[in-house]
């Protein structure tokens, strides 16, 4: 590890060395340096992150090729300084296809904060779902091919080793406990996809940007990003109590199928997407399986509106996951459904953004409520100030209910 | 046969200026609106295009757009792309508009950081751009039959002979109460504009600060805008105006809007 974070740092070094002597030949560097401090409201007023960022996007281009390279530098007061790439790609640009390789960030879908189709790019969950977009999108090395025709676009993505979600960390406040009788072992033996071509993903997509109606329609063939724990248990016949439990994650391949749109309706925008998800695992609580895990194919879709009201951007989002086939034994619920909203507004020349966001959770009446007001200080400076507020005790959000907190963000970008 | 050959001459002479005379009677404010309206501008341009906004206290944001526009066949298709403030880079906006009365534009933008090209409703004519003391009103084509206009006058502005023409909007609503347009006789462009709000109070004024022929179009490079009001004011500068240049129709596109300038 460390190694590779030498690495790392030499080649970012490296790269702001050749900056300086590639300007004349039009390499483009813009980036920006970024503090983010937040404190807990749990009482004991805790740091629950004190991070400083130096994010640098390299970019040169020269008639029908480009690169892309974007290191960044996060560095903790209470963690390992972390370096890495979240993007380092070439292009290649031919008179209807575009070609891209290497590490990148693909985003599909319309909507928002929402992972129904945008599921090419696994999540980085370290901090939950609070960091920006662009950081919460884990880049992979992927081969991407556009074919255009007119307004239409032919993609196909081919992944050649799965990357996971990542997950918090042991002593993270966000990395939950999973709930077991006794204490677990763990056996991590099956967790890794190993890289090779049959264990690779691929996606295809077609989408169209009309005056009517934009859409995309996609599938894939994927490994699930989040590993599904199956439970072996040992039952002592003596006594018929609970002796052992082995739990093994496992990442189970997934097929999908799904689509999106969004039109305008009058001074409304309305969006809508959706997904069939094939061969999903879920926690079971049936007797009869060996592993406490059960196969069943899932539906993830939602509906949302955008509007402009008085200056005020409104948007409001419906989220609905649907587990086919579902028995009382599955841990999860048949139906479990979200709601997103979104309310913003631009002040004093739009230097002055103040933004209302919330998740609400139906099924466990939680919620995750963020609001923010940022001012931009000067072009490119921008001071953030911003809560996160989780409600309920249950549910996607309301199991965090102790991390309530406050935070700045303080961002130049150049 | 001198004297009739004279009598001839006269006579057309008399026609000749009794036309020119009849013909100036005739130009009302709607035409003279209508001219400014369908001046030519090019089948397609580009431009760097700098806005300047400067506060009372002379504090001056800078914003830097390479912008590409094209006419279709009943549509009009534009793509900007903002290559300044830092914040913004790399952020583009594509709208298309069409010469269907009553139907709206449809306008996209791309955020870098989401990776998204987003369908947004079409702003609402009496917003702001960027900040600026523009609404999207001032910068497009208003169409005539949106006021009612009245030839107030004609005086010189700046050396230039021109019309002076009242702007009255049918609907009552509008942000303005009235504009007052000085428009160049034989060049069609507005060369200043006054802007009155609701309360029939002057609100801001529009320079024309530097105009130029390319390819045998009228083209406006440079304007301010100054609102009286709140003393502030937005400078408006084109630079590397190219028309007819032969934009790619493709330009105007989702590709484009998420390669940017490459």
């Amino acid at each position: 590890m460390k190694c590779k974070n030498r690495a790392i740092t030499w080649l970012f070094l490296s790269m702001t060395l050749i900056t300086a002597n590639l300007s004349a030949q039009s390499l483009e560097m813009t980036g920006y340096a970024r503090n983010y401090t937040g404190v807990l409201l749990n009482g004991d007023n805790e740091y629950s992150i004190v991070q400083n960022t130096f994010d640098l996007k390299f970019e040169h281009s020269k008639g029908k090729v480009a690169f892309k390279a974007n290191p960044y530098l996060y560095h903790y007061i209470d963690r390992d300084l972390e370096i890495g790439l979240r993007e380092a790609y070439l292009d290649i640009y031919f008179d209807s296809i575009d070609i891209r390789m290497g590490k990148q960030q693909i985003i599909w879908g319309k909507g928002d904060g929402v992972f129904i189709t945008d599921i090419v790019s696994p999540k980085d969950l370290r901090e939950f779902l609070l960091p920006d977009f662009d950081e919460i999108r884990t880049g992979i090395t992927a081969l991407k091919a556009d074919y255009y025709l007119g307004d239409n676009t032919f993609e196909v993505v081919w992944i050649p080793v799965f990357t996971p979600t990542q997950m918090p960390g042991e002593n993270s406040m966000w990395r939950l406990t999973p709930d077991f009788p006794i204490q677990p072992t763990f056996n991590y033996s099956q967790k890794e996809i190993k890289g090779n071509l049959e264990n690779s993903e691929i996606f295809i997509r077609y989408s169209a940007l009309t005056s009517l109606v934009d859409f995309e329609i996609m599938g894939g063939y994927m490994w699930d990003d989040d590993p599904i724990m199956h439970v072996t248990k040992a039952v002592d016949p003596n006594t018929h109590q609970l002796s052992s439990l082995i739990v093994t994650p496992r990442h189970h391949r997934l097929s999908l199928a799904g689509g999106s749109f969004s039109a305008t309706l009058g001074g409304f925008v309305v969006r809508g997407e959706g997904a069939y998800y094939g061969g999903k695992y879920f926690s079971s609580n049936d007797p009869s399986l060996a592993d406490g895990v059960v196969e069943k194919d899932y539906l993830h879709y939602l509906l949302g509106v955008d509007y402009a009201l008085w200056d005020i951007r409104l948007s409001a989002q419906f989220i609905q996951q649907t587990i086919l086939d579902h028995d009382d034994q599955i841990a999860n619920d048949e139906f479990e459904s979200t709601m997103t909203f979104l309310a913003g507004k631009d002040f004093l020349r739009e230097t002055l953004h103040v933004e209302l966001f919330s998740y609400i959770g139906l099924n466990n009446e939680d919620a995750l409520i963020r609001p923010k007001i940022t001012y931009d200080l000067a072009d490119g400076f921008e001071i953030l100030l911003g809560a996160n507020v989780f409600v309920g005790h249950e549910g996607n959000f309301g199991q965090y209910n102790d991390n309530d907190m406050i935070y700045s963000k303080v961002k130049y970008s150049f | 046969m001198v004297i009739k050959k004279t009598c001839i001459v006269i006579i057309a002479i008399s026609i000749a200026a009794a036309t020119s005379i009849l013909a100036q009677e005739e130009i009302t404010g709607l035409k003279i609106i209508e001219n400014v309206y369908n001046r030519p501008t090019g089948k397609d341009v580009q431009a760097d295009l700098t806005m300047s906004l400067i506060n009372s206290r002379g504090d001056q944001r800078v914003r830097e757009i390479k912008q590409f526009s094209k006419d279709f066949d009943k549509m009009e298709k534009k793509i900007m792309f903002f290559i300044s403030p830092a914040d913004v880079r790399n952020t583009s906006f594509m709208s298309w508009s069409y010469d269907e009365e009553g139907k709206d534009d449809d306008q996209w933008i791309y955020l870098p950081a989401l990776k998204k090209v987003k369908r947004i409703s079409s702003d609402s004519k009496s917003d702001y751009f960027m900040g600026s003391d523009f609404t999207y009103d001032d910068l497009g084509d208003r169409h005539p039959t949106e006021d009612l206009h009245k030839l107030l006058r004609e005086e010189d502005v700046n050396g230039e002979a021109c019309y002076v023409v009242e702007s009255i909007p049918e609907d009552e609503d509008y942000m303005y109460s009235k504009t007052v347009t000085w428009i160049i006789k034989d060049k069609w462009i507005g060369l200043k504009k006054e802007f009155f709000d609701e309360d029939d109070e002057l609100l801001k004024v529009l320079a024309v600060k530097k105009y130029e022929k390319i390819n045998e179009y009228w083209i406006i490079l440079h304007t301010e805008m100054h609102n009286i009001q709140r003393d502030h004011t937005t400078k408006m500068e084109q630079k590397n105006v190219e028309i007819d240049g032969g934009i790619a129709d493709n330009k105007f596109t989702e590709r484009m809007m998420r390669r940017g300038l490459k």
